[in-house]
Order: C-alpha cells, then structure tokens, then sequence
C-alpha cells in the first residue's frame, strides 16, 4: 500500500484470561482520524496500549512509522502522546504547573505557548494538586498536555468522557485545529456516536476480541436501506431471500436490506408497492454489523 | 465561514452527492460568492459529520468543473462562474423541479389542460 502508515498491525494476537484479543491485522493511515468502536469489554483499550507496549502482544508485530518495535527510539516515542482510560497516579499530588515543567523537559517540541493558550481557554486550574480538580477538569489537562508536545500520533482512550457538552464541543474544534495544521495522526476509542460523527474519518469496528473490519465512515451511510414495502405476504418475502423483515400490520412489511442489494430484490418481488424507504443511520448500521450484518 | 448545508442521514441519496449537489448550487446560484474562501477540508467534514475523505472528493470534484480553485497554503477559493454557466444551471433546477411536479400530477391522473390551469393559478397568484 501506498498509503503512509502511523502503526501497522500484523497477526497480533494477546491471550487474556479466557479470552483471547485477535489475530489483528490492522492499518491506521497517517493524516487521518481512525475511531475504534465496540461494546463494552470488546479489547479497544487493550488494543491502544499495545500500541503503547503498555501491553505486549504474545504474537505478531505492530509497527511504527515503519519501524518494527524493537526499533522504537526515544525520538518516535516522544512523537506519541497517549491519554488512558485513567489519568496517571504517579501525577496526583503535583501540581498542574509542576506536571508542566516536568513534561516539558521529556519532550523536545514541547509547545509552551499552546499549552498557556489552551488552559486559559479551557479554564483549568494550575496552581491545585491534580486529584483536587474535578474529573472533567484533569481530562481536560491531560488532553491538552498531549497537545502540547506537539506529537505526531495521539492516542485517545475515551477522550472526552467526563467532560461537559460545552467543553467536548471546544474539544472536539481544538483537535480538528490540530489536525489541519500539522502532521497528526489520531487513534482514538469511543461509545459516543455524535464523537465519530463529528471527528472520524475510518471507523474500526471490534466486537468480542475480534477486529470485524475498517470502513471509510462515509460509506457507512446508506449502506443500509429501510424500506416499507405493501403488497406482499410474509412467506413471499421469505421466499425471495428477505433475512431482515417485520411485520407492520396493514399489509405492511419493513424490510431491511443493503443498498447494493435493494435492487436485485425489489426485481424478484415483482408487484411490490414500496411505501417509503429510508436509509439507517451510523449507529443502526454499526448494530447491524456486530450483528453479523456487515455494511 | 459557515456554509448553508443540510446534510440528512436517512436520505436514500448518498452522502457525497447531497454536500456536492447543495454547494455546486450554492456557487452557481451566486449564494456563495466569488472569490469566498471556503472552509478547510477538516473544518468542513467536522461540522458536517462526515470524513474529509467525502469532502476532499467534492472539492476536487467542484474544481474540475472550474467552480473551485485552491492556492497552495492559502485554501480553497470559489472561482468566477460565467453568467452563460448560471444561466443554463438555473434553467436546468427549474427544469427538473417542474418535470417533478408535472409527473406528480400524470400519476394522480390530472390531465393536461387540468396541469396547465393549476400552474397558470399559481403563476397569477405568486407573480401578482
């Protein structure tokens, strides 16, 4: 592939207790935002901190920019900013400004000026030990701290979980800022569908330990098609293929059917009367693949 | 710049052509004027919930028709349409939207001399 990778995995398998994450086969493009999604406990957090080597996988290779792992330098580590689930505890008790001095001196871009900018904008307290700042508070400095190193990948578990919707918005604008103007890449893991609305550009679905696949985001909409079809009895429909049908009473059907595949099967029900048809939204497609539907 | 786009999810009509067909009308119509610079790539997919993937095809695809030029740095700008371009755009809207209306009226078995007089009611009564 042509396409400049941020990570690669290959064949990357990790055994947990009774379960067990991959085999992952996986790109993550440079220069876009790949959103991970999945149900609870699905193995998105185990997935970025093996990226991080937080975790190490028990098979298979990830790499970076290129380089396998066993080539990872200070120089690209420094160009990786990640933001846990948890915020770090060795930092509870110092302060925001002291965090600051400290982070400054492992990372050589560091950026004083945004990070100034950017706790002013987002108010957050400097002067206050970081396990007395609310919650939504120390997201806030952790991502803009990321932000500040000036990091060529940003690896995001949850981002904006605890933050106000006021502040997830501003959130959400600082990063799309970030990635038009420099080089960056973002990996992040989400529940919150209005977050891959707003910031995705590929959509990795994980499901049970599984990678059920990666998608452009777009191609998601209209991928599916709901349509209420008059006309037909509920044997006719199942004779002509319809996996996905309830009936509506009146003589009505809704039938659920990929758009590629609306037209074969309206061609075989030949006196149906469609009464309206709609296409599924993101998250009722995202259902539907974990279902076993894929897009 | 905020541009008037209204994206809707559960349109059977894809993604990429509702932003294309809504700016490309936008430009031609003079809703958008010359030489405004449009929204980066980034800024445009957030605020319409799609990938820039979708949005950099549209550029593209609106600069190829000569709608769009970009200048390296600087943006995307919308060009000079020419007055005979606007012309036959707005004569072929119009055109679609009363073919539209003309076969609503076929299947509810209007006939034409009905059509004719119901169009020349409205006529009188919005151009009066």
């Amino acid at each position: 592939m042509a396409e400049p990778l941020v990570v690669e995995f290959k064949d990357v398998v990790k055994d947990g207790k009774g379960k067990q994450l991959g085999p992952i086969n996986l790109h993550f493009p440079a220069g876009y935002v790949t959103a991970l999604v999945g149900s609870n406990g699905a193995g998105k957090s185990t997935i970025l901190q093996m990226i991080m080597r937080c975790i190490l996988p028990n098979e298979g290779t990830i790499s970076w920019f290129g380089y396998p792992s066993d080539q990872l330098s200070m120089e690209i580590r420094s160009q990786i900013c990640y933001i846990s689930e948890l915020p770090c505890s060795e930092e509870d008790y110092m302060t925001g400004a002291e965090v600051e001095s400290f982070r400054s001196e492992l990372y050589p871009l560091w950026d004083q000026q945004r990070f100034q900018v950017l706790i002013k904008q987002f108010e957050v307290p400097l002067h206050e030990k970081l396990n007395r700042i609310s919650k939504g508070e120390r997201r806030k400095f952790e991502i803009i701290c990321a932000l500040a190193a000036r990091p060529k990948l940003l690896i995001l578990d949850e981002p904006t979980a605890g933050l106000d919707p006021f502040a997830w918005r501003e959130m959400i604008k600082v990063l799309q800022t970030a990635m038009e103007q420099e080089e960056l890449s973002i990996i992040l893991s989400t529940h919150i569908v209005e977050e891959i609305k707003r910031l995705a550009d590929y959509i990795v679905l994980v499901h049970r330990g599984r990678v059920l696949g990666k998608v452009e985001k777009d191609t998601l909409y209209g991928a599916w098609q709901r349509v209420w079809v008059k006309g037909m009895t509920g044997e006719q429909l199942q004779q002509a293929d319809v996996q996905l049908c309830e009936e509506e009473g009146a003589g009505l059907h809704k039938v659920t059917v990929r758009e590629s595949e609306l037209q074969s099967l309206l061609a075989k029900l030949e006196d149906v009367q469609i009464v309206k048809q709609e296409s599924l939204d993101i998250e009722e497609v995202l259902k539907l693949w974990i279902d076993g539907q894929q897009p | 710049m905020w541009i008037p786009i209204q994206i809707n999810e559960h349109s059977t009509e894809p993604l990429y052509a509702q932003i294309e067909v809504q700016l490309r009308s936008l430009i031609v119509s003079g809703q958008i004027e010359e030489g405004t610079l449009l929204p980066s790539i980034r800024e445009f997919a957030g605020s319409l919930s799609c990938s820039v993937i979708t949005v950099r095809r549209v550029y593209q695809d609106l600069e190829n028709e000569g709608l769009l030029r970009t200048k390296q740095g600087t943006g995307t700008f919308v060009a000079k349409v020419g007055n005979e371009e606007r012309d036959e755009y707005k004569r072929v809207a119009v055109n679609e939207a009363l073919e539209l209306a003309v076969d609503k009226g076929r299947s509810l078995q209007y006939s034409a001399e009905e059509l004719k007089a119901l169009f020349m009611e409205i006529i009188n009564r919005k151009y009066s």
